[in-house]
């Protein structure tokens, strides 16, 4: 029986143990009585492309970040036409979202201002980019060079003689701050390109589905992509620092040492060796800064980079030493792409009416160039900038630990970022007048609490909608970026789907058979044998050298342009996306039929 | 005997469509573009009129056809004017060049497709579909020669009578194709467009095992293939159940319905490799015509490469009677800030119904 609306965000349980949840997040990102009326008509759907796990209290800025942007670019700046920003709600400690939809009565005067505002981007794209660049580069070395140490006894002489003027305690209240306000301001940075660029893009997608409507969505995606952007940069200089160990002879020992460690320590004892972790040193800043979280990447506190995890990248590049020991190629087919680009682009623009061509060749000249920044963006803000703004928050959480604030550095991540905020004043006001903090007696029992709310949070599974359906959902970035359409919430509906029958976005074509590998966490990736379908929440660009291994990939979440379509189309890999549920359906070791032309995962064998 | 009464499908002559029909000019075109088409030769239009020379008036039994002519009198005079044209054709040299080009073209026991091919059907803008005959699997210069005069026949069957008082035109000249059976795997029909909304950039495909007989007069629910022309992708599979297929007897000429063993019914009927090279034929086809085409095929068995074969070809006519979908809609051509805009501003309802054709 299909039922006809998931169940209301008033009326969500919740899980044993969980009780008082609520206290973790802030109250704005709460459902709450007063709003009850609104709120019950609304559609929610747990953003799980985004936070597909249980949030921290700390993390969630992450949510708040693009809440606020994101909503402020297309209601405020752009005038949208269609659509205004997207509300979240936390329930049970996971993201639901709603779109918001602008006023059909505005939409032609939205229309109006839109054509003039992001009109005057669009002819200035590349120009305007440049200068992104530069302003978000700059936020980026305004981070990095914040320091977060324990205070110090005594304030260092330059405070005194140079007429600082200032404490050491002050400095840590303000950069904190500091952090917080720069991570924000690029937040308005990034949405001032995204979705203008996103509305060229599905502009483009329209025009080909009117005159074709049977065109795939990857031949779409392959007359825009295939240009060399930053974003495959740090694969690229693994591949390049693998045939360095073939140069330099090295193939065999950083293929047979497992521990990245003792690899390193070894390597260094002679000239070559070092030659090359010098060489991996000086990559390592900044290509290596790549967040490895299942999902859009920088999401969460939690998951290390390849810079602070070394034997992530090392695993790839000792698959590319095999794939260069059987004299297989390892390098991307760029030339290949791009001419297999330049000729569907012929072979389909021939095809339109002639009156159409010059409009086709202006719609996808704007595509290609805004997709440059879609691509790329990921690289500068989810990686770098989260990397580095994850990296400084520990930094700080070990600061204080060390001061006596919290018990263990993990402690503060378990507060909201305002309370993070009272925390250091305490500490500091204990540090200033010769006493010691009084935050670690303060907040244990609320910490405490918050880890065994957070352990039965984990246990509960979110239902991937809240509140009544829309008829249609038709609202371009919602399609686009969360891969959710009409027929997806009919099939969240539907409790009696076909068994063994897994249905979501075709996002590279083809069909392969094989065997499950479930990975939830990058530590997982080194288990995946030649042949595996991987199955997992999202991918990340940091896995990129399973790619080399699998046989096809499922995914919970994304839609056409998300990463894990994106990169199989690359690899020639069957793909679907935004399965909903694959991880939790789905086990290793179990065989299964990956069509990616379809959208569908058919279970062989029942394990 | 003139030389022009048997014109071989290899031969340039055979592109002259007022001498052997739109179905051997089609077929001609094919052969001269490389393409992989059964051996033969077409039976003339100046085969047909020789063979005719001197029988009384034909259409006698017609003049009083008209549209309101009830089936049963339309019946019987069309069923008068056949007997008269075979009877007028049976003896006379014309069958006997026919017999004697059917030994040459590769022994007495080959077996045949001996199909009509009328002058002015397959054009581009009318079909003649299915109007006129075919026979299949054909043997032996007797049965080959009777073929042809019941392909003359044809011309006057109740039908083709019906359909040129609709579609206006005498019955003119009728030229015969025969061609050597390909021994069917699989068989079916390809257009250069999809039928369904007139994308342009599909080859859409249907075929069953065996010989496509069946699916072409519509018997039997066929796989159904939907190729992207230009990235070549396989963009829909419709796989039907096909529990029965045409094909030949060994002991005697003719086919029959055979059962298809259980493990093949659900099986599709063209591997991917088959699919791709249908596609890069059908592609060259179109090109060379520079229009929209529909065709048959036959699979050789056992099937596998270079095992395709063209049957016939014409000029789709429906949709290539319309511009190709705009890619812009109602908004018409403009910058892409423009299209951006009419893509923002787009309500549900647009969507449904923002169709090209």
């Amino acid at each position: 029986m299909a039922a006809d609306r998931f169940p209301s965000p008033f009326e969500v349980p919740t899980p044993d143990g969980a009780e008082g949840w609520e206290s973790m997040y802030d109250w704005y990102h709460l459902f709450g009585p007063e709003r009850r009326e609104l709120d019950e008509q609304r559609f929610w759907f747990a953003d799980r492309l985004h936070h597909p796990d249980v949030l921290h209290p700390y993390d969630e800025i992450q949510c708040e970040c693009w809440w606020q942007a994101l909503g402020a670019f297309n209601t405020r700046v752009f005038a949208m036409p269609p659509a205004f920003g997207v509300d979240q709600r936390i329930v049970n400690g996971r993201l639901y979202v709603t779109p918001v939809p602008a006023p059909p009565e505005d939409i032609a005067a939205r229309a109006e201002e839109f054509g003039k505002r992001a009109g005057h981007y669009y002819e200035r794209w590349d120009a305007i980019y440049d200068e992104w660049r530069t302003k978000v580069m700059a936020k980026l070395e305004e981070i990095r060079a914040l320091r977060f140490d324990p205070l110090p006894d005594l304030e260092p002489e330059e405070t005194v003689y140079q007429h600082t003027g200032h404490s050491a305690g002050f400095r840590m209240i303000r950069d904190f701050d500091r952090l917080v306000l720069t991570m924000y301001e690029t937040y308005q940075y990034h949405f001032e390109l995204l979705n203008i660029g996103y509305a060229a893009y599905l502009t483009f997608f329209g025009m080909c589905r009117a005159a074709f409507p049977d065109i795939s969505d990857q031949s779409i995606s392959r007359m825009v992509g295939g240009l060399r952007v930053d974003l495959y940069r740090p694969d690229d200089e693994l591949k390049r620092l693998a045939k360095e160990a073939v140069r330099l002879g090295l193939a065999e020992r950083i293929t047979a040492t497992e521990d990245a460690a003792s690899l390193f320590a070894d390597l260094r004892s002679d000239a070559a060796g070092a030659e090359w972790v010098a060489d991996w040193e000086r990559t390592a800043d900044p290509w290596f800064l790549i967040n490895t979280d299942p999902g859009h990447p920088g999401g969460y506190h939690t998951y290390p980079t390849w810079a602070d995890d070394p034997n992530i990248p090392l695993a790839s590049v000792r698959e590319y030493l095999r794939r260069l020991a059987d004299g297989t190629t390892i390098d991307r087919p760029t030339d290949e792409v791009l001419a297999e680009r330049d000729r569907i682009t012929a072979g389909y623009r021939e095809l339109l009416p002639e009156a159409e061509r010059a409009t086709f060749d202006d719609t996808l000249a704007l595509a290609r160039q805004v997709f440059v920044y879609i691509e790329e963006h990921v690289l500068y803000i989810e990686h770098w900038m989260w990397a580095t703004f994850w990296a400084k928050s520990h930094e700080l959480s070990r600061a204080l630990a060390a001061m006596g604030e919290f018990d263990e550095p993990e402690d503060m991540f378990f507060l909201r970022r305002y309370e993070v905020a009272e925390a250091i004043y305490d500490c500091v006001a204990g540090w200033s007048v010769g006493s010691r903090p009084r935050g670690a007696d303060y907040w244990r029992p609320i910490i405490a609490r918050r880890r065994e709310i957070y352990t039965a949070l984990r246990a509960w599974e979110p239902p991937p909608a809240l509140g009544p359906p829309p008829t249609t959902i038709d609202e371009p970035f919602t399609v686009m970026l969360w891969g959710i359409t009409t027929s997806t919430v009919a099939e969240w509906l539907r409790s009696d789907s076909e068994e063994g029958v897994l249905r979501g976005t075709a996002g590279s074509p083809g069909v392969v058979e094989g065997p499950v590998r479930v990975v939830t966490h990058p530590s997982e990736l080194p288990s995946i044998e030649p042949g595996d379908i991987l199955v997992c929440p999202a991918t990340s660009p940091s896995w990129a050298p399973v790619f080399g291994r699998v046989a096809a990939t499922v995914s919970d979440v994304g839609g056409i342009m998300s990463h894990t379509a994106i990169v199989c189309r690359e690899y020639g890999l069957p793909a679907v996306v935004g399965t909903g549920n694959a991880v939790s359906t789905l086990r290793t070791g179990q065989r299964v039929r990956v069509d990616g032309s379809a959208g569908v995962v058919t279970v062989l064998e029942p394990v | 005997m003139s030389p022009s009464w048997i014109v071989g499908l290899d031969d340039p002559a055979a592109a002259d469509a007022a001498l052997v029909g739109g179905k051997g000019a089609g077929l001609r075109r094919l052969v001269a573009l490389d393409a992989r088409v059964p051996t033969g030769f077409v039976v003339s239009t100046a085969a047909f009129a020789a063979a005719m020379e001197g029988a009384e008036d034909l259409e006698a039994s017609l003049r009083d056809v008209g549209p309101d002519t009830p089936l049963d009198v339309l019946e019987q005079a069309a069923g008068r004017a056949r007997a008269a044209l075979l009877g007028a054709s049976r003896s006379g040299l014309v069958l006997e060049a026919v017999r004697e080009a059917y030994t040459a073209l590769v022994g007495p026991d080959t077996r045949v497709a001996v199909r009509s091919s009328a002058v002015g059907e397959d054009a581009a803008g009318a079909s003649f579909a299915g109007e006129h005959d075919t026979y299949l699997e054909i043997r032996g210069p007797g049965a080959v020669a009777d073929a042809v005069a019941r392909c003359w026949a044809s011309l006057y069957t109740a039908r083709a009578v019906s359909y040129r008082q609709r579609a206006g035109g005498d019955a003119g000249a009728m030229a015969v194709v025969v061609q050597e059976m390909v021994t069917a795997r699989a068989a079916g029909v390809f257009m250069t467009l999809n039928p369904a909304n007139g994308d342009r950039s599909t080859v859409v495909c249907e075929a069953v095992w065996g010989l496509g007989e069946p699916l072409v007069s519509g018997e039997v629910t066929p796989d159904r293939f939907v190729l992207d022309k230009i990235s070549g992708e396989i963009l829909r599979r419709e796989i039907a159940v096909k529990p029965t297929r045409m094909t030949r007897t060994d002991e005697r000429p003719g086919t029959v319905v055979a059962e298809v063993p259980p493990e093949d019914r659900d099986r599709p009927c063209l591997d991917d490799a088959e699919l791709a090279e249908l596609l890069a034929v059908a592609r060259r086809v179109e090109r060379d015509a520079g229009t929209p085409q529909d065709g048959e095929f036959a699979v050789a068995d056992p099937g596998g490469p270079s095992r395709i074969h063209l049957l016939q070809t014409r000029p789709e006519t429906v949709w290539s009677a319309r511009a190709p979908r705009s890619a812009t809609g109602a908004t018409g051509a403009g910058s892409a800030l423009s299209a951006v805009l009419a893509t923002l501003t787009r309500t549900t309802r647009q969507e449904g119904s923002d169709h090209g054709g």
